[in-house]
């Protein structure tokens, strides 16, 4: 279809005229006055080079080695999709594989409560956009009966976004274990229920 | 100085006439020498002529230009022509038309059919992200009601639109990651574009 549409662009016209000439000179044995004046680069000449730079540059592998071992604490996995930090964290007597989560104190934002959950688990320098100040998604659960008192019944946990803007973590202190994982791994390592409402607001 | 010259002329002439019959006597006793005539001569009337004249000179000029611009200003401003749409004209050249054969039967009908599955295609990634916006959406709805169940503070905070958000930059997809340790090449890139005014 690009040939299709177009007109002869100036650089193919040159082509054109040197291949012209070439045949001139092969058929009646011109003198070779014009040669060493005009045409010292041929556009075929360039053409060549050009296509011999295109064979030496070599891209850099979409699939890096942090995918080949299936290494999943590194940030330089599965470089088309979205990756996701999941912590382990000891709730009640269980542990168990969670986005990160703080609990709020009273007297901040929960935009801030998310930036202070953020500095604990990825350090204080950490460069990353929080979108919006309204929360994204929820979840309550209710306490198990031998912890319920009279007021506290259960927990909301409400989820904030953020987009990572440095890719450099070198100076993060993880302390327990973590993982970055894409939406379709998500399921290997959270609970069902939990799982449900986390997968409504991440994209892919 | 133009003016000072009819009375240097007339000095010069009466001077003349005198050295004919006398000695070279200094004729006037303003003038030093006979060559110095010019510099010595007294101009009296002439400044005064010039303010008046200058002055009514250069107004009238003023309002010459005032009504010139006023004119101008009454025209229709000239409308500013895009460079993208008006193909230069050194392309509509007959000679760099391509002569390529016509299409093959197999060809069009490949390509109708491509089309047709490219739609579809589009058509369901578009339902697809719709429906995505539609449960982020209504998750986001849904947690700010419970938020306000909660507290209403808290709710009222959230609600708060975000001024730092905007503008929001971020670096587009790439097919491929970048090269470590890759040097670009230097160079200078000089900006023509031509830049009309009204």
């Amino acid at each position: 279809i690009e040939l299709e549409k177009s007109h002869y662009s100036d650089h193919e016209i040159r082509k054109l005229e040197e291949e012209e000439q070439l045949r001139r000179r092969k058929e009646s044995m011109h003198d070779d006055d014009d040669a060493p004046g005009k045409t010292v680069i041929m556009a075929q000449d360039l053409e060549d080079k050009w296509e011999q730079k295109l064979l030496r540059f070599e891209a850099a592998p979409r699939i890096t080695d942090a995918d080949k071992n299936n290494d999943r604490t590194s940030l330089n996995r599965k470089l088309d999709s979205n990756l996701m930090l999941l912590v382990k964290q000891k709730i009640g007597n269980e542990e168990l594989w969670l986005l990160p989560q703080v609990e709020w104190q009273p007297g901040e934002t929960l935009r801030s409560t998310a930036e202070r959950a953020m500095a604990t688990f990825l350090g204080d320098h950490i460069q990353a956009k929080i979108l919006g100040n309204a929360p994204h998604g929820i979840y309550k659960y209710k306490f198990p009966r031998a912890i319920r008192t009279e007021d506290n019944v259960g927990a909301k946990v409400f989820f904030f976004k953020a987009f990572l803007q440095s890719s450099d973590l070198s100076q993060a202190e993880l302390k327990e274990d973590y993982l970055w994982v894409t939406k379709g791994e998500l399921g290997d390592y959270l609970k069902s229920e939990y799982l449900k409402k986390v997968n409504r607001f991440l994209l892919d | 100085s133009k003016a000072v010259s009819p009375h240097a002329l007339c000095s010069f002439v009466f001077l003349s006439s005198w050295l004919h019959q006398t000695v070279p006597c200094r004729g006037s006793h303003w003038q030093t020498s006979l060559l110095a005539f010019r510099a010595s001569l007294p101009v009296r009337a002439q400044p005064k002529k010039k303010k008046k004249v200058d002055v009514k000179r250069e107004q009238a000029q003023k309002d010459r230009m005032k009504k010139k611009i006023k004119k101008l200003e009454k025209a229709a401003p000239e409308l500013i022509p895009i460079e993208d749409f008006i193909p230069p004209l050194k392309y509509s050249d007959s000679s760099r038309v391509r002569s390529l054969p016509p299409l093959s039967f197999e060809e069009s009908e490949r390509r109708v059919l491509l089309l047709k599955k490219w739609c579809l295609f589009k058509q369901k990634q578009d339902k697809a992200e719709k429906q995505a916006i539609q449960t982020l959406v209504e998750a986001q709805q849904e947690a700010l009601k419970e938020l306000r169940l909660e507290s209403e503070e808290l709710y009222q905070a959230a609600i708060r639109r975000d001024e730092g958000l905007f503008p929001f930059e971020r670096d587009g997809p790439n097919y491929t990651p970048p090269l470590p340790g890759y040097d670009p090449p230097e160079g200078k890139c000089v900006d023509i574009t031509k830049v009309y005014t009204q």
